[in-house]
This record gives C-alpha cells, structure tokens and sequence, in this order.
C-alpha cells in the first residue's frame, strides 16, 4: 500500500510558495528542503498531480480576483471623478482661467454699482452751499456787530455830520417830501 | 505642509517629521485603496459594501492616527482596520451573508471571466474556470475567520507573520486555519475531479 504526502505535508509546500504562479521554479527550490516528500513528489503521480491541480487552482483564484477587483475599482474610481473633479483637473490653467472669468464677470456689476457718479454729485452739491451760508452768515454777523459797535447809527449818520455834501442835503429834502 | 511619508509601494512607513505618517492621507489613500477595495469587494463580495467599507477604513485610519505609532507596515495597520470592519458588517448581517441576493452581489460568474487563459485551447480555459470556481466556492463555505486568513495569504499574498499581525493570531493559529481551509478546498477538489471518473 503506497503511502501518500499527508495534508499538512501538502500544505507546507503550498504555503511555502514565494508565488502561486504556477511557471515558476521557486516552489522546486522550497521542495528540496525535505527530501522525503521531494522523492516522493517525484515518485508518486497521485500526489504531485493533485499538488500540481491545487496550485493551479488558487492561482487561478487568485488572478481572476484581482483582475476582477481592479476592474472594479477602476469603474468606481471612474463614477466617482465624473461627480467632483480630480485634483489634476484643478491643476490645469484653462481651468483657473474660466473661474477667473467667472469671477470678474460676477464683480463687474457690482464695481459699476459703485463707482456710479450720483452719490459723489450729490455730496458736492451738498457739501458747497453749507459752505456758502455759514460764510455769509460769518459776514451777515459781522456786519451787525460792526454796526451795533458804531457810535452812531447808520441812518443817523447825515445828521451827526451837519458839513457833509450836497448828498446829504438832497436826502433830507427827500425825507421831509415823505 | 506634511512630507511625504509612503517611499515606495512596499510598504514601507518613514517618519521624516514628528506628524504622523497620516496627516498625508492623500497619499495614503492613493496608495493602498485598491489593495484595501479589493480585500473587501473579495470578502464581502458585494461592490456597494465594499465601497462603503472602503471609506470607512480610511476614516477610522484618519481618526485613530494618533494610534499608529509604526510598530507594523502601513498595509499591515489598514488591513486590520478593513478585517476589523468586515467583522462587525458580517456580525450584523450574520443570517444573510453569501446568501443575500442583491443587484451589486458579485457572482462567480462575473469572476470568472477574468481567468487569465495562458493556453488558447477552449478546453484549458474551461478548466481554468472551473478550478477558480471551485476555489471561490469552497471560500464561501468557510468560516469568517478561516476565509479571512485564507484571503489574506492566497489573494492579498502576504506571509504568515503579517498574517498574524493582521488577525492579532498567533502564527501557530493561522497556519491551522490555513490547514482546514485548504481541507476544505481540497475535500472539494477531489469530490469533483472523482465524480466524472
């Protein structure tokens, strides 16, 4: 009765394997370490044909799960930057250049709205006249004080000065007419 | 600014700064997202949840930042984060895991396609379909956490230790679920090939 690699012995040369990829030699090396179940690999076919099946198996499990997930990834990597932008698509000039646009065109309006001309006229206008008045009103004052300060009023002042021209004479004329 | 932590894609982790090495989570995103997609897409084997899965291990990764303190390999450290996330989904969905049927369920089928044809001969390509689907079967069939480990070295191909590093396990313990789960490929794969005879 032939005995067979036991499965713990089968399983230390699957898991011995640096790669499942079945083409490479590296698994030849790891199997010489224990010359008994090199031997008998190589003596008996039932046991080196099933090493030989199991390492093709997870192999091709193996590959086909990570063919399959990057595929996938690679679509929900794509679904995903068709919502936001990458951070390549930020990077690119013709990309700042558009939000640039954008912007100054969203601040014209507002720049024309403020550099309208009305409100610095009506300061001007608003400024001037109180400028004006509070002059004459200066002079209206000091002409008042000037002439309460006076020894003599105004209208009085042809009578105080009885040598004065023929003005003055023609104007109390013209009083007494009244 | 954060410096640019990932050097290659071995993943290896330098700290050229006292921030940790994920303050740069663009790059740690670009880096391993299809690796950490395709763990749960193959796990799960629904594409909406391991999307959502996806997501959610880079935000658990960007909230416990603080924890990683470069003890293990970056891939390492997300891939504990992506099975821890596996097993609290299959825990609350426990009764319908491999059973739901849903419009983003991926069946074998939709993998199969994708079996690399070495040999242009029709009938290589059917076998190698074949065996993948018996491999993607028999994982079914698994339990959670023999599927786990079994993804982690035949499909993620990392070595044991890293393994043990992943699951918190002791090597001793993966390589026994290794065992049952070839066991059960195995028991399988000789049902099947003893059939036609």
């Amino acid at each position: 009765m032939t005995i067979h690699l036991s499965h713990e012995q089968l399983c230390d040369l699957i898991l011995a394997d640096l790669s499942l990829q079945p083409e490479r030699d590296s698994w030849r090396e790891l199997e010489a370490e224990s010359d008994v179940v090199h031997e008998h690999l190589r003596a008996c076919l039932i046991c080196s044909a099933e090493l030989r099946s199991l390492r093709d198996s997870l192999s091709h499990f193996r590959d086909a799960s990570v063919s399959y997930a990057r595929q996938e990834f690679a679509q929900s990597y794509a679904h995903r930057s068709s919502i936001a932008p990458p951070h390549t698509f930020l990077s690119q000039p013709l990309y700042w250049a558009a939000a640039a646009v954008v912007f100054v065109a969203a601040l014209f309006p507002l720049s024309m709205h403020r550099h309208r001309p009305a409100p610095a006229v009506i300061g001007t206008t608003a400024t001037s006249p109180s400028r004006q008045t509070t002059e004459s009103d200066e002079a209206l004052l000091a002409d008042i004080d000037q002439k309460l300060s006076a020894d003599v009023p105004s209208p009085m002042e042809p009578l105080a000065d009885p040598t004065a021209g023929a003005t003055s004479t023609t104007s109390t004329s013209d009083q007494r007419t009244n | 600014m954060a410096s640019r932590a990932i050097t290659s894609d071995t993943h290896s982790v330098t700290r050229q700064s006292p921030a940790t090495p994920l303050d740069d989570m663009a790059s740690i995103v670009a880096t391993y997202e299809q690796k950490i997609f395709r763990f749960h897409l193959i796990s799960i084997r629904d594409r909406d949840v391991a999307q959502s899965l996806t997501q959610d291990t880079f935000v658990r990764a960007w909230a416990a930042r603080d924890t990683f303190r470069g003890d293990c390999s970056m891939s390492t450290w997300l891939m504990r984060i992506a099975l821890n996330l596996i097993r609290d989904h299959t825990r609350t969905d426990r009764f319908r895991f491999w059973k739901r049927v849903s419009e983003t369920a991926v069946d074998v089928s939709d993998v199969a396609s994708h079996v690399p044809h070495r040999d242009s001969s029709l009938e290589s390509r059917l076998i190698a379909s074949e065996q993948m689907a018996l491999v993607w079967e028999s994982v079914a069939q698994l339990s959670d956490r023999q599927r786990s480990v079994f993804l982690l070295r035949f499909v993620e191909d990392l070595e044991l230790s890293e393994i043990a590093s992943v699951t918190g396990l002791p090597i001793s313990t993966v390589k026994t679920h290794l065992y049952r789960a070839l066991a059960a490929i195995r028991a399988r794969h000789n049902a099947t090939h003893k059939d036609p005879l």
